[in-house]
């Protein structure tokens, strides 16, 4: 995919250039390409969003911006800076997937440990320690050893480390995997309030729910190609912006009236009519049918359109996967 | 209760099998494969020390005992001592306890004494090894100019008796072979750390305490001859009637024997050497290395053993080393 | 800009508190103590040069269970990072992979050495109750067992950065092994009449660190006069030889991709 052109000219943070990579399974065994000249851009102040199915490369991706591995080609920077080199992670944030810690250590420890390696001092560090205990909600965990801590616990450690040493730009791989409701509403509050402070989040995550709800740009990869890059209000078109309601209570023929005055699509399923709207004319279709003594089941604003778009595209994916054979084996260099 | 069962059946059959092997003989125990130096040396990997203490015990263990120094025994040992000394040239007394106990041949005492040259490798300044060397050469291999050669040597180290220059000398003059015998196995007495081996000393000390008494019986009988124009019939001539020359017989067992081992030895002339000798050893003292001298390392386990035993029974019965008294008229 | 040593040392402690906390470690050091206590006992089946053995004893325990815990536990001390990813997030911190590599080496480092210093705690106590002699030689020798263990400990973090703990452990002992060999290999080699066998003696001569240059546990025990000097060269030569692998394991290190 070629390099987003960007309509607004604010500082791109994180750019990627046409990376290419290629695991090599074991010695003498065909080299497997996993990213496929993968290219997009972070601009400051933004959430953005990288989607995918499970394989699809995002980590991978990831691990090439944290400088973990190697591209086999093209190139990455963060604030202008190669990922290979060092001094600027003082200005970033790591969330891994899975994270995994000094499992001897308590929680506070760990991110004083953090806090130190990046360069955090003095009084300064307990401080931010402290705060980031309660920001994660660890406070009544802090002093228990990290090998006691569950699945959820442990994310929260590795939120909380990637944010010790208030980070310019912070990138997040899958940051709600194993979080409870009330966790992952917790991040999202956190992500959004990282972005109030003007800063730069870059999040993995396969939950499109999420990625709706906070985040400003998308890019869908599958089977490591970017499908589509853009704002996410290019994904919420007309189809995007209706609502589902569902009545009961009301005559076929009330409801034939309702779709046509609204230009709504209209479903009578049993007893239920299942209406789709427009956003805009959500109250309106409301008023008239409780008028005609309908009664509201549920309303629900319509959210499968990114999801079409995800699954299109994987669609998509599959078959050029299929078609292409000759890209599947990449040169063994 | 099952797997109660099933221990109990596996400990039985393991121990049934177990006692089907061959089981490791007493000899083998005692004369074990000794790896080559060098190899060895090479494949201790810096750990020399440690691996030359543990075949130092193996030797101690190989000499200790009820055991017959063999000329086979002793090869072991030398091997064992040769190991002991590659792994780490820097210990000390396993130069002299080859030369303590690698005397049951000819080949033994040679090579005693070739560690006994690396021991003066690495201990230029230990005299007891030129000492020993000396007294190996002297009193084994009969060859007395090499051991007056280690001898001088041994007296000019710091430490050494100031009687060495004197016992040097006399070895070079051929004569008083015993007394010198008898000075070296003081001193190994005095010097060594070594009980078994001190019997050992002890035990030769005592048979040239009675040579002394058979030589000057050798003497008297030569009087005898003189004075009365023929040979003795009997040793009891010597003492008995007009034509005696002496007082008194000597006595015919060593005089730190304990009484409980004395035989009432006494004084014969042995008809096929047609010499004086004392019915204790029934032959006469001779510095010699071969047979007689294993039949010697085999009569000193024998003393020994008889020693060892006795002490136990008559408790601690103090030994005391008397001075021979002269018995000359 | 933040000096690397304030990023090194807190990976240094961390990697100690984490190596204390092998259970293997106290397995060794325990066979370590034993063997030390057990020596007086071995050393009583000699009649002579008891207090000899006693030192002998102890000081090959110390050598050999503390070279143990160097390796064993310098296996897996960057392999088990990259496995449990536990590096992931310190790599994402302003830290150099080389920093890593030194601050996980150095922990180990001062954990095999303060288990070196509880077992010459024992050997001491051991040798001053049996009446055993000790002089600046026996520390002498001991400096040097430690400076050998710097280099282990450097040869167990170079096949750690890019080997399993497997791999790393058979190679990490044949270093060892060859290491305490090199001097035999070399005089072996100059006997061959094949100038290419000679070369090749030469050159592993060169290269195998020189392990027996600290072995001065006999020279101690015998009371042998060690110089300064002598102590001094080995220990130059074993700092010099540890940055050396520790060059050549950053360099492969950084070149690695941790998956
Ligand atoms: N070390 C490796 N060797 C070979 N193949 C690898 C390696 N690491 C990843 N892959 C392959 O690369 C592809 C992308 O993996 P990646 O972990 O980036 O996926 P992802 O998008 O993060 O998936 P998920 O949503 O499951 O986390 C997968 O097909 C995976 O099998
Ligand atoms: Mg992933």
């Amino acid at each position: 995919m070629s390099h987003p052109i960007t309509t607004d000219d604010s500082r791109e943070i994180v750019r990627v250039d046409a990376i290419v990579k290629d695991f090599r399974p074991g010695l003498g065994l065909r080299a497997k390409r996993v990213l496929h000249e993968v290219s997009f851009a972070v601009r400051e102040g933004e959430i953005y969003g990288f989607v995918g199915p499970n394989g699809a490369g995002k980590t991978t991706t990831l691990k090439i911006l944290m400088g973990l591995i190697r591209p086999t080609s093209g190139n990455a920077t963060i604030l202008d800076c190669d990922v290979t080199e060092t001094g600027f992670r003082e200005h970033i944030g790591f969330l891994p997937e899975n994270p995994y810690f000094y499992s001897f250590l308590t929680a506070e420890e760990i991110l004083r440990f953090y806090a130190r390696l990046s360069g955090v001092g003095g009084r300064d560090r307990d401080r931010r320690v402290q705060a980031l205990i309660e920001l994660v909600g660890l406070g009544d965990a802090r002093r228990e050893r990290l090998s006691t801590y569950s699945k959820g616990m442990l994310q929260r450690v590795g939120i909380a480390q990637a944010l010790i040493h208030d980070p310019k730009v912070v990138f997040l791989d899958e940051p709600m995997s194993g979080l409870d409701p009330i966790g992952r509403k917790d991040i999202r509050d956190i992500i959004l309030r990282l972005k109030s402070e003007g800063k730069t989040v870059f999040m993995n995550t396969h939950i499109l729910n999420d990625v709706e709800m906070i985040c400003d740009r998308v890019a869908i990869i599958v089977k490591g190609r970017i499908r589509h890059e853009g704002p996410i209000r290019e994904f919420m078109n007309e189809e995007a912006m209706r609502s589902d309601i569902v009545l009961a209570h009301l005559a076929p023929e009330v409801a034939e009236q309702l779709g046509a005055k609204f230009s709504a699509r209209v479903q009578t399923v049993g007893e239920q009519v299942e209406v789709q709207v427009m956003d805009g004319q959500v109250r309106d279709l409301l008023k008239s049918a409780l008028e005609a003594g309908a009664e509201v089941l549920s309303l629900s604003p319509n959210r499968i359109s990114l999801e079409r778009i995800f699954l299109e595209a994987v669609e998509q994916g599959e078959q050029a996967d299929g078609s292409s054979a000759a890209e599947r084996g990449a040169p063994a260099c | 209760m099952v797997w109660l069962a099933a221990a109990v059946l596996a400990v039985l059959a393991t121990d049934a099998l177990h006692t089907r092997l061959p089981p490791s003989g007493g000899a083998s125990r005692q004369m074990g494969f000794v790896p080559d130096p060098d190899l060895a040396k090479v494949l201790s990997l810096g750990f020399g020390a440690v691996l030359a203490d543990f075949y130092w015990l193996q030797a101690i263990q190989a000499a200790g005992g009820d055991v017959r120094i063999t000329p086979e025994l002793g090869d072991h040992l030398g091997r064992l001592i040769d190991l002991v000394t590659t792994l780490n040239p820097r210990v000390d007394h396993p130069y002299r306890f080859a030369a303590i106990w690698m005397t049951a041949s000819e080949q033994n005492v040679r090579t005693a004494n070739r560690l006994l040259a690396r021991g003066i490798e690495y201990h230029p300044d230990e005299w007891r090894n030129y000492f020993y060397l000396g007294f190996n050469h002297f009193f084994y291999l009969l060859e007395n100019d090499r051991a007056a050669e280690w001898l001088d040597r041994a007296s000019r180290l710091p430490g050494a008796p100031r009687y060495l220059p004197r016992l040097a000398a006399r070895l070079k003059s051929e004569s008083a072979e015993i007394e010198v015998a008898a000075v070296f196995l003081q001193e190994m007495l005095n010097t060594s750390q070594d009980d078994v081996a001190k019997e050992g000393y002890r035990a030769a000390l005592d048979e040239i305490e009675v040579e002394q008494s058979a030589r000057l019986l050798d003497g008297a009988r030569a009087r005898f001859q003189d004075r009365n124009g023929r040979d003795l019939r009997t040793v009891e001539e010597l003492v008995a009637g007009e034509s005696a020359v002496l007082r008194t017989l000597p006595a015919a067992e060593p005089l730190a024997l304990p009484s409980a081992l004395r035989r009432g030895s006494t004084w014969v002339l042995d008809p096929v050497s047609d010499r004086i000798v004392s019915t204790y050893y029934g032959k006469r003292y001779r510095l010699h290395v071969g047979e007689s001298d294993r039949q010697r390392a085999e009569g000193w386990a024998e003393e020994r053993r008889i020693r060892e035993r006795v002490q136990g029974m008559e408790g601690s019965r103090g030994e005391t080393r008397h001075e021979p008294s002269n018995h000359d008229r | 800009m933040l000096n690397s040593g304030s990023r090194i040392w807190p990976i240094a402690t961390n990697t100690v508190r984490e190596a204390v906390r092998h259970r293997l470690l106290y397995t060794l050091l325990f066979f370590a103590v034993t063997m030390i206590g057990f020596s007086v006992l071995i050393a009583s089946l000699s009649y002579v040069e008891g207090e000899r053995i006693i030192q002998d004893v102890g000081l090959a325990s110390i050598r050999l269970f503390s070279v143990g815990i160097a390796i064993f536990v310098g296996i897996g001390l960057i392999h088990g990072e990259v496995e449990r990813r536990t590096i992931y997030t310190i790599l994402a911190k302003p830290v150099t992979r080389s920093e890593f590599l030194l601050g996980k080496f150095l922990g180990l480092l001062l954990t095999v050495w303060l288990q070196l210093c509880l077992m010459a705690i024992a050997f001491v106590a051991v040798s001053v109750l049996v009446g055993a002699g000790l002089d600046l030689g026996y520390v002498a020798a001991m400096l040097l067992v430690g400076v050998e263990l710097m280099v282990i400990v450097a040869v167990a973090t170079l096949f750690s950065s890019f080997t399993t703990p497997m791999l790393a452990a058979f190679f990490t002992l044949g270093i060892y092994a060859l290491g305490h060999l090199s001097r035999d290999l070399y005089s072996l080699g100059q006997a061959s009449d094949v100038p290419a066998v000679k070369q090749a003696a030469t050159l592993l001569y060169r290269a195998l660190p020189d392990l027996e240059s600290f072995n001065l546990s006999t020279q101690a025990v015998h009371g042998v006069a060690i110089s300064g000097a002598e102590v001094g060269w080995a220990s130059l030569y074993g700092v010099a030889y540890s940055i050396a692998l520790l060059i050549l394991a950053s360099f492969i290190f950084h070149r690695r991709d941790l998956e």
